[in-house]
């Protein structure tokens, strides 16, 4: 017995099956999801003057009035969300830029997030060749900031990603990033459902992203450029928010990170700098102080559920040093950052209030390094290093606490 | 006399075996019932946690969690999964319900004054719902006294501790005459007490942060008051820096 067949192209009853979009394919694309119309053309002058010939695919939330000006620019628009929080990429972000990247068969995505900087052609350059030219995945800026900026990154994000993702990338919160094709594939089913549950203002870590896929990840320098300033919320908002996405991430890759691993080669650290003499607290630091006071004084029914006896003990002899003398070692802030990342894990107590109590020990983190770095820049690199250096030499710590968490419980 | 007085004890004794002889079957039903009930909660909740950890039912439910979200539902179940959460609620809703089925039985068996199970029933439904008034209010005045606590002392508030304890004592006075309402002890004593209470607390809570925030609020009416009768403030004065003087402090960025 002859089968029909299903599809008879012949039959003057069916319609004919539509073709496939076809998009025009492009060796790299940048995203603009930011920028305005008035920040736009300086942009695309400057994507121009960095790719002079080239042909780039340009996705932009707004479009300039007359596109042609920049024949070698293809414009196409940017349909993904902007999130409120728009002073880092988020996850609409990076389901837009591998939903391009799919789409047009790019070899490299730029997104580059802040509009309120301008963009530099050198920098443009090197971070499309970067992923072209190499086998790079991911490629970050690395900001020259001064002693007193990015502390939150100083004290929580650049130790954490070097110690549990072996990645020593200094800025993992990025504003501007370039991803390889396998990259933005890789991102591309994640993004999407954070997307389609519309949590697109999610942050993601690409960085921890790429370490556990085993791509490579590479930082370049952005020069004088300073990264954006979050938007007008208040301190403790942001810290919870960015500390609580952080923590969640870490709790998601926990089985990656538990395993040993070798560390990679580092450059030599940084001399130790020469003791300088007591230093006179700033207001800022005295501040800092007299919140950590605060919160010693009344958050240690909180603080007991989370902290280990001995970090408590630490805690109390620091509060009661003379501000002049105020001094928190690296490995009890590691051990701190370790215990609150298991409790967030364990939800020991509800997470908005155990990130909201560990504010005031950020704080005194912030104090103790601010004094001890007396805005020197050496000073700095050597503080920044041997806080790293304690998260990586107290991961067994949280490795075993992980496993075992009631082992050290009171 | 002395008969009539032996008399009198024998026929009470009598009636309070009696009373007991009647009573005893009915509490041995109530038991029983409750035991039963116990047995069959145990079983369906081991059942429920077999089946939601076959289902890998709290994976599931993180994975629809965003790694970002600052509220999760999981939050309030603390240190425990969805599947125990789940398996108790199983265990003691039938624990509930073998306490009313053996009131049921007790009435059935108490044959003396049936209209014990009329008062017990609707009473002990009352006792459940004053019960789990009390611990939504204790455990909503522990959340609002550390949310309260954490604020403030982020705030850099010195009664921080005071302002949490308020909020903590008022959240369980309320409570607790919201349960005493439901179980009809008081009627209107309770009322006016709480009123007088919750008052009192507010008034002291008033009094505390007016005066404790005298000074700032008069350097704020005052402020204002400057502003609306827009007085001409004095020039100040630019000095030109000088090697001697300490440079300007940088401006601190947290991220």
């Amino acid at each position: 017995m002859a089968s029909t067949p299903l599809t008879d192209a012949a039959s003057p009853d069916l319609q004919p099956v539509p073709a496939p979009v076809t998009h025009p394919v492009a060796e790299l694309a940048i995203c603009l999801p930011a920028f305005s119309a008035e920040a736009l053309p300086s942009a695309l002058e400057a994507i121009t003057t960095a790719f002079p010939g080239e042909s780039v695919l340009i996705a932009s939330s707004v479009l300039p009035p007359t596109p042609t000006d920049w024949p070698t620019l293809e414009l196409v628009p940017y349909t993904s969300p902007r999130s409120d929080l728009n002073w880092v990429l988020t996850a609409s972000d990076y389901a837009a830029a591998a939903r391009l990247a799919a789409d047009h068969n790019t070899r490299a995505v730029l997104i580059l997030g802040d509009p309120e900087s301008p963009l530099d052609a050198p920098m443009l350059r090197r971070l499309a060749d970067g992923i072209r030219g190499t086998s790079v995945d991911l490629i970050l800026p690395r900001f020259s900031l001064g002693p007193t900026n990015a502390l939150v990154n100083t004290a929580l994000l650049y130790p954490l990603s070097r110690a549990l993702f072996g990645a020593d990338i200094r800025f993992p919160l990025p504003v501007d990033a370039a991803i390889s094709a396998r990259m933005a594939q890789r991102l591309l089913p994640s993004t999407q459902r954070l997307v389609s549950l519309n949590q697109g203002s999610t942050i993601l870590w690409p960085v921890a992203e790429a370490a556990i896929a085993g791509y490579s990840v590479r930082e370049i320098s952005a020069g004088d450029a300073l990264p954006p300033t979050p938007p007008s919320e208040d301190f403790n908002t942001l810290f919870s928010s960015v500390a609580g996405s952080l923590f969640a991430d870490i709790d998601a890759k926990a089985t990656f990170w538990q395993r040993a691993r070798n560390l990679p080669l580092r450059p030599p650290a940084p001399t130790e700098p020469a003791p300088l003499d007591p230093l006179e607290a700033t207001p800022d630091v005295l501040s800092m102080i007299e919140s950590f006071h605060l919160a010693q004084n009344n958050l240690q029914e909180i603080w007991s559920l989370v902290l280990p006896p001995q970090s408590r003990l630490a805690l109390k002899k620091l509060s009661q040093l003379a501000p002049d003398a105020f001094t928190m070692e690296p490995d009890l802030w590691a051990r701190i950052v370790y215990d609150f990342t298991l409790a967030f894990h364990l939800r020991t107590l509800n997470r908005n209030h155990l990130l909201g109590a560990m504010t005031p020990l950020y704080l005194a983190w912030a104090a103790s390094y601010l004094r001890s770095v007396a805005d020197r820049p050496d000073r700095a690199a050597h503080a920044i290093e041997r806080n790293a250096t304690a998260f990586e030499s107290e991961k067994s710590y949280i490795v075993s606490r992980w496993r075992w968490p009631d082992r050290f419980n009171p | 006399m002395g008969q009539q007085i032996e008399s009198a004890l024998r026929q009470s004794i009598h009636r309070i075996v009696l009373v007991l002889a009647s009573f005893l079957p009915g509490v041995l039903a109530f038991l029983f019932a409750l035991v039963v009930f116990l047995l069959i909660g145990w079983g369906l909740s081991a059942l429920v946690r077999q089946i939601l950890t076959a289902l890998r039912f709290d994976e599931r439910l993180a994975s629809r969690e965003s790694p970002g979200s600052p509220v999760l539902v999981a939050d309030w179940s603390s240190s425990n999964s969805p599947t125990l959460v789940a398996s108790r609620i199983t265990f003691w809703i039938c624990v509930l319900a073998g306490v009313a089925v053996g009131i049921s039985a007790f009435d059935a068996s108490y044959s003396v004054d049936s209209q014990y199970s009329i008062f017990l029933l609707p009473y002990f439904a009352h006792l459940t719902g004053a019960i789990l008034i009390l611990i939504a209010g204790s455990l909503l005045a522990r959340f609002l006294a550390r949310s309260v606590l954490i604020g403030a002392v982020n705030a850099q508030l010195q009664y921080a501790r005071f302002l949490s304890l308020g909020v903590k004592w008022l959240v369980l006075v309320l409570t607790a005459a919201m349960a005493l309402d439901h179980l009809n002890i008081g009627g209107g004593v309770v009322e006016l007490a709480f009123g007088i209470l919750f008052g009192g607390i507010v008034l002291t809570l008033s009094l505390a942060i007016g005066l404790g925030s005298r000074d700032l609020v008069s350097r704020s009416i005052e402020k204002s008051f400057d502003k609306a009768t827009d007085r001409p403030t004095p020039p100040t004065e630019i000095r030109p820096l000088t090697e001697s003087d300490p440079p300007p402090r940088p401006r601190l960025r947290h991220f």
